[in-house]
């Protein structure tokens, strides 16, 4: 009785996958104009044929199926078999694996100060000769990308390690413009301005603020990214610089004040959708489905620019869908800060395939496919910028040329266990109504104990 | 219980409610995950799984046709349609109010006519046919938004279970998990019994140290070793695989094991096995013919141990499988799933109840040789 039903589910289970493999290229090789197909080409001349190469990432979900798309272009090309696999505990995941030697080929890093860990323990493998001198010509701001990826390995040697791909832009605000056009609200232009209009949203009955902090192993990485735009509004570059590398103490008042910004949002039951203790435990792929509600149970959202991908289905961005800069405060003079970040692929198991993987990413195709769908920003300069799924993507690269200040997301900079660790959980807790002062004691503390 | 003494009817009753409370109690939360797993999804995010038997009341926000269906009637532009789209149905549910903006979207009852801006009027009918119209053209490509709050009859489906086996990919979890399961509990308990049959009635120099030893092995925790062992597998060519996962199982269940079965093996009646060595039974045969059969309630309360326990497992498939298609299992799928789908309570409470369907199997088909499996092992000692 058991076993043909084991096989009936077996024989499903393989037939799914055959379907998958049959036309999963995205876009026909040759056929769209807005792409560079004679990068595609030229990849045919590596032959990779009966090569296994293993690719772990953070990715899941719509982005798995994305990076899915784009690496299937260049199974085609090359003969090579890629596996990828996306973990929600990659931080943690990957710890463990190249502890024990059984790291895949390739790792998407969502933070340098991670690889950075595990580049000084040796655990990482330098490009090959000549990756930095490309990424200095090709990428806009080149020296800044070759400098985040690169770490002292365990010789103590500086060389580059990671290589920048899907970049995101975080200071932004989305929102729907039908509903901000039924109720007349206008698009604020300074933080006073958005500070007034929430408060303005909430004299309407209604709630400004969908905040979710929720990311599995990851929980609070959406709280350090307000933390960080809120010292980018209220401090000077230079302090940002000194809070990254701690010669800005974390308990210092001025970051207090920051956490305190976010507190003021965050911590504010009128403020958020399912009041303020619903904000650490809300998933931040669930949180923006709030903006698209009936009645909605928020306006506004803050998120990096790939947020989109976990739009409901059937939202259209550009239409049903839009954002705005995460506005700086008029009092202050510091310029149009914007807040970046960024993922990088680096080697953790040295092999051929591991390097001709990173070599398709400098090709323009390898961007092109991604950014012709949905959430890819990419600093590369040889892509076709029409390729671009749609205007708000193109909206985004302006923010990024209009800004008087762009720093990296600063979570990402520290070291792991601050930026993938105490920072997240020490926000979690602060939003959970735990003294601002008091975690920033606790975070310093941490990292006290690594020097 | 009658005939006991001190013990009086009230007291019985007061003892037979609190069980029944206490089962309520238990099996409310999963009764609850049952119904939500059957029921249609748009429902399920809208209301409670205790009201799953009466109808549903939605707020919809649709859109009217796109303005180059409009027509002109007599001076004014008009675009028709049905918010529930084109098919029309009996079970597509019923309007009972609309409105145009989203501050305000249950402002109208059906079948009146909302002034809109400039001087735009929309109608809705209870069927859901609305009428949109305008006295300039309607331009742009897109429709209005319509509002609407429906009232949607009950609906039960399976197809939630349909997504979460095929499309979301926990049939080839489930799969998966079967591989790492069964021989990670049938492994341990051939070991574990003639290690308990040694144990028990073979006599050689440190039995008694051997077994102590054996028992000691259950305090040290098994997270400590998890890195060193996947660093020898990688070292000796295993790597990350599924050899690697039932070793380590069958390593990490043998003290237990071991332990459970040996006090049940000595608590058999010696008679038995000293006429069989009288007859001219080797220790093998005693061991398979007499031993074996005898202690079938300790294998079996053995094996559903092990059995939950590698089934629920989730830290040590972490360490010692990849997080791919092909090595995915169950928990770990389900803990990817909280994350990518953790909306989507549908998807959630199918999946989990996927995932206690077996152990369910297991617990009831063996559990009648569970408590006298334990009993007979810890209450005879040796």
């Amino acid at each position: 009785m058991k076993l043909p039903l084991y096989l009936g589910i077996a024989a499903l289970a393989l037939s799914a996958n055959m379907a998958q493999a049959d036309g999963h290229l995205k876009f026909a090789p040759g056929e769209d104009a807005r792409f560079h197909w004679d990068s595609y080409e030229a990849l045919k001349s590596t032959d990779l044929s009966g090569e296994t190469i293993t690719v772990f990432g953070p990715w899941l979900g719509p982005d798995k199926e994305l990076v899915e798309s784009v690496i299937a272009y260049f199974e085609e090309a090359t003969g090579a078999d890629v596996k990828y696999s996306g973990s929600d505990s990659f931080e943690t995941q990957i710890v463990i694996d190249t502890e024990a030697g059984a790291a895949p080929n390739v790792s998407i890093f969502p933070q340098p100060g991670l690889a950075a860990d595990l580049a000084a323990k040796g655990h990482l493998t330098p490009l090959a000769a000549g990756t930095a001198d490309w990424v200095r010509e090709n990428y806009a701001a080149g020296q800044s990308w070759v400098d985040l990826g690169t770490y002292a390995g365990k010789d103590g040697k500086d060389e580059l390690f990671g290589f920048f791909y899907k970049i995101d832009v975080k200071s932004l605000v989305w929102y729907s413009p039908e509903n901000f056009e039924d109720a007349g609200y206008e698009i604020p232009t300074t933080m006073e301005d958005l500070k007034a209009l929430s408060a303005q949203i909430v004299a309407d009955g209604g709630t400004p603020w969908c905040i979710g902090l929720g990311s599995g192993g990851a929980t609070g990485w959406v709280a350090t990214d307000w933390v960080e735009d809120f010292m980018l509004r209220t401090q000077t570059p230079a302090d940002y610089d000194a809070w990254v590398t701690n010669d800005l103490k974390f308990n210092d008042p001025k970051v207090i004040a920051a956490i305190e910004d976010y507190g003021s949002f965050a911590r504010n039951d009128a403020w958020v959708d399912g009041g303020a203790g619903a904000v650490a435990t809300t998933d931040f792929r669930d949180s923006p489905k709030g903006l698209f509600a009936s009645p909605p149970k928020c306006y506004m959202h803050r998120q990096a620019s790939f947020i989109p991908a976990f739009f409901p289905d059937g939202v259209e961005v550009g239409q049903d869908a839009n954002f705005f800069y995460f506005p700086a405060y008029a009092s202050k003079d510091l310029g149009k800060p914007v807040l970046g970040g960024g993922t990088l692929f680096a080697i953790t198991k040295d092999s051929k395939g591991a390097h001709a993987f990173v070599d398709f990413l400098k090709s323009p195709i390898a961007h092109e496919i991604w950014m012709a769908q949905k959430g890819f920003l990419t600093p590369h300069k040889g892509v076709n910028v029409d390729a671009y799924g749609d205007d708000t993507l193109k909206g985004m690269g302006e923010i990024l040329l209009g800004a008087t200040t762009f720093r990296f997301d600063g979570s990402d900079l520290m070291p792991g266990a601050i930026g993938a660790g105490a920072f997240w959980t020490g926000m979690v807790d602060y939003s959970g109504g735990k003294d601002a002062t008091e975690v920033g004691n606790a975070i310093q503390a941490t990292w006290d104990s690594l020097k | 219980m009658d005939g006991i003494a001190g013990k009086s009817p009230a007291l019985t009753w007061v003892v037979n409610i609190s069980a029944l409370l206490l089962v309520l109690l238990w099996t409310i939360p999963t009764f609850g995950l049952l119904i939500s797993s059957i029921r249609d999804k748009d429902q399920l995010a809208t209301s409670g799984w205790w009201t799953s038997l009466a109808s549903v009341e939605r707020n919809l926000i649709e859109r009217s046709s796109a303005p180059d269906t409009q027509v002109l009637e007599a001076g004014i532009y008009v675009i028709t349609g049905n918010v529930f789209g084109t098919e029309q149905g009996d079970d597509l549910g019923e309007v009972t109010a609309f409105g145009w903006r989203s501050q305000q979207p249950t402002a109208f009852e059906p079948n009146t006519v909302a002034q809109m801006n400039k001087g735009l009027t929309l109608s809705v009918g209870r069927n859901g046919d609305y009428r949109l119209t305008s006295p300039v053209e309607f331009t742009g490509s897109r429709g209005k938004r319509i509002f609407i709050t429906s009232i949607e009859a009950p609906k039960f489906t399976t197809n939630n279970y349909n997504e979460v086996l095929f499309a979301e990919g926990l049939g080839r979890s489930f799969l998966n998990t079967m591989t790492v399961t069964i021989p990670a509990t049938i492994i341990p308990i051939l070991i574990a019994a003639f290690a308990a049959y040694a144990l028990a009635w073979m006599e050689f120099p440190g039995r008694s140290i051997l077994l102590v030893t054996i028992v000691g092995l259950l305090v040290v925790p098994l997270q400590m070793s998890l890195i060193p062992l996947l660093r020898l597998y990688t070292d000796i060519g295993i790597g990350k695989d599924y050899i690697g996962i039932w070793l380590a199982h069958t390593g990490f269940g043998l003290p237990l094991a071991v332990y459970l079965l040996r006090n049940y093996i000595a608590g058999l009646p010696r008679e038995i096995i000293e006429s069989a060595k009288v007859d001219g039974a080797n220790d093998y045969e005693i061991f398979l013919k007499i031993v074996l059969p005898l202690s079938f309630p300790a294998l079996a309360s053995f094996a559903i141990f092990q059995f939950l326990w590698v089934w629920n497992d989730l830290l040590i498939a972490t360490v010692f499988l990849g997080n791919n298609e092909e090595q995915l299992v169950m928990t770990g799928r389900l803990r990817e799933m909280l994350g990518s789908r953790g909306g989507n309570w549908e998807i959630l409470t199918a999946s989990a109840f996927v995932s206690i369907a077996v152990p369910l199997v297991v617990f009831f088909s063996l559990q009648r040789y569970l408590v006298r499996g334990l009993l007979s092992g810890s209450v005879k000692g040796g």
